[in-house]
């Protein structure tokens, strides 16, 4: 598993005028689960829906685990892919489900469907379309995981779940990926899901790609600095400045080091993960971040 | 794959084998009533036998019709409610995000959809008409008329062609469409006009009409005239019907035989005496011109109607592949 689950080059897709993703470049690490978030409409759906080969750039190229994304029948097997608000078919049962699940995949997992159709207690003769929201959530896990897919793809999968159904939902997904050997990129705008489940990052905002990398990494690479006016204009090489803010009297940045070596800079302290996020999705709006002096929410 | 489509068309199939059957029944009834009055009228004729194709054309002539416009609409039918919502359903519902994503390339997802609900609703209808074909051939054999526009089109070959039309036309407008109701309008809008084009302008070109001179003193015996105008500028001939054939002429102007005009004196005299026009012009030895297809030309135009229908068919079918291989973007 050494080829990067999925890798971009100068990736763009637009809509008529309308840009939805921008030179976005991306290496992403096989074995990872991957958050990706953003405010609405900054090209999360975008990129998820090139990586799963159902529409295609306009310019750039995208590579999924080595091949272009719905090449053939070989590739699609290796991806699942759960699309926002989780499509069933209303008239089919959930029996029926598995069962196309079972004619249409080659690598189908029986024994894991009717496992994960036990412990989420969905009746198999049921139609899909009398399901609650969070059940098609399960039905649609169900399916894209006894696939067997080297990765999985799930597109804003909690977002119209209740608060009960999406913890269950991130519940069954940590506990299928610690016993499959398979990677995970999925989107969302809660920062705090993302941080329970997620190891590795990618922010995006105004199409484009903000910043990218393992969490942890990240976390330890972001400081808010406050020091007294004037003293914080010069900083290391490496100390890239995020966001700042001046009074009269002192200066409150935001940095990240890329330079790898620890940040040797008095009144630096860490910030956390949704800070961090904050400030980056602010700074793509071209707005002030509210966070410097505490947080915002 | 064969299965998911089948699992998908199920209650869709059922309800249109419900309403085949019922027509089914009804025609069947229609070719006992045909055969039972053309026993009377004709084989076991007694009397007024030559009368027998009128009384026949009185009783039947309504229903016939109706029933091949009903044909004809069903298969408009056929192609917006099976055609046009083949992909269209499936992209408003976001399944096809679904189905797309199960190890099935889209080619071959398409194909199965074509193939199950196109090849069940392509033998329903097809068996539908031959049906009716069967039924009614007694009046269709004493009517002679199978290059009528509706008769021409609901018999034989030609309606199997257009089935296989109207499904791929709603495919196509569906898949570029991406709107069920939309397209399902389009498709019935397209396809009754593409036949009303077909009828009218189309299918005369498929072969250069013979021009043939009849005489008047044959013209009831190769066929028989419609109707016949007298004035002050001559005689015409309104309408000429030759049996089985396809007259495209519908005004021929009266001549003499050796090519010489039959003048406004011809007329007059023709008015004048007390004997019908046909039989003073047939006198004066008139002629006229008459372009027309001959009846042998039947299956040749049957086949070609049915060739163009299948040939539409498979650029609309591939539009509709090079669509979703492209991605919806």
């Amino acid at each position: 598993m050494n080829t990067p689950v999925i890798a971009t080059n100068a990736l763009t897709k637009r809509y008529g005028p309308h840009a939805a993703l921008t030179d976005v470049t991306l290496d992403i690490p096989a074995g990872r689960i991957v958050g990706l978030v953003g405010p609405n409409g900054a090209g999360k759906s975008t990129l998820l829906a090139l990586a799963a080969g159902l529409i295609r750039p306009t310019a750039g190229t995208i590579d999924v685990l080595g091949n272009r994304p719905a090449a053939d029948a070989a590739q699609l097997a290796r991806v699942g892919f759960v699309a926002q608000d989780t499509p069933v078919y209303a008239q089919l049962t959930v029996a029926d489900h598995l069962r196309l699940g079972e004619k249409l995949n080659p690598r189908w997992d029986a024994k894991l469907a009717d496992e994960r159709l036990r412990q989420t207690g969905l009746d198999p003769a049921k139609k899909a379309g009398r399901l609650s929201g969070g059940q098609k959530a399960q039905l649609a896990l169900t399916l894209a995981a006894a696939k067997r897919p080297d990765l999985m793809i799930f597109d804003e999968p909690v977002a119209a779940l209740d608060p009960l159904a999406r913890r269950s939902f991130l519940q069954s997904l940590m506990e299928f990926v610690a016993d499959m050997d398979v990677s995970v990129l999925l989107s969302s705008h809660l920062i705090a899901d993302v941080e329970r489940v997620c190891d590795h990052l990618v922010i995006l905002a105004e199409s484009r790609v903000q910043v990218a990398g393992e969490i942890d990494d990240l976390t330890a690479a972001h400081h808010r600095i406050v020091g007294p006016r004037g003293a914080l204009d010069q900083l290391p090489p490496g100390v890239d400045v995020v966001a700042a803010d001046h009074t009269d009297r002192q200066t409150t940045l935001i940095v990240h080091n890329t330079a790898g070596a620890p940040l040797d800079l008095p009144g630096a302290e860490p910030i956390g993960l949704e800070d961090m996020v904050l400030t980056y999705l602010h700074r793509a709006e071209g707005l002030a971040a509210p966070i410097l002096q505490e947080t915002a929410r | 794959m064969i299965w998911l489509t089948w699992r998908q068309m199920r209650a869709q199939t059922l309800w249109t084998a419900a309403v085949l059957a019922a027509a089914a029944a009804y025609i069947l009834y229609l070719a006992w009533d045909v055969r039972d009055a053309y026993r009377t009228l004709v084989t076991e004729c007694t009397t007024a036998c030559d009368e027998a194709a009128h009384f026949l054309d009185d009783r039947f002539g309504m229903t016939l019709t109706l029933l091949g416009l009903l044909l004809l609409a069903g298969l408009a039918v056929f192609g917006a409610f099976w055609g046009a919502p083949l992909v269209t359903r499936e992209l408003e519902a976001g399944t096809h995000r679904l189905a797309w994503n199960q190890s099935v390339t889209r080619t071959r997802w398409l194909t199965a959809k074509l193939a199950v609900a196109g090849g069940a609703g392509v033998l329903l209808a097809g068996s539908v008409t031959l049906l009716l074909t069967w039924a009614v051939s007694p009046l269709d054999d004493l009517a002679d008329s199978r290059f009528h526009p509706i008769e021409f089109v609901t018999r034989n070959l030609a309606p199997f062609g257009y089935a296989v039309l109207a499904f791929t036309l709603g495919l196509a407008i569906g898949a570029l469409t991406r709107r069920t109701l939309a397209a399902m309008a389009l498709t019935l809008l397209v396809f009754l006009g593409f036949q009303l084009v077909m009828g009218g302008f189309v299918r005369p070109l498929y072969a250069e009409p013979v021009t043939e001179t009849i005489t008047m003193a044959e013209a009831n015996t190769v066929g028989y005239i419609d109707g016949l105008t007298l004035d002050d500028s001559g005689a015409t001939v309104m309408g000429y019907t030759i049996p089985g054939a396809w007259v495209v002429s519908d005004e021929m102007p009266v001549r003499m035989a050796d090519g010489t005009a039959f003048t406004a004196d011809d007329a007059d005299d023709c008015r004048a005496v007390n004997v019908p026009p046909d039989e003073c012009l047939s006198q004066k030895d008139a002629a006229f011109d008459v372009v027309y297809q001959p009846a042998d030309r039947y299956w040749r135009f049957q086949w070609t109607e049915f060739a163009i229908a299948l040939g539409l068919s498979a650029l609309l079918t591939g539009a509709a592949y090079w669509r979703l291989r492209r991605g919806l973007n």
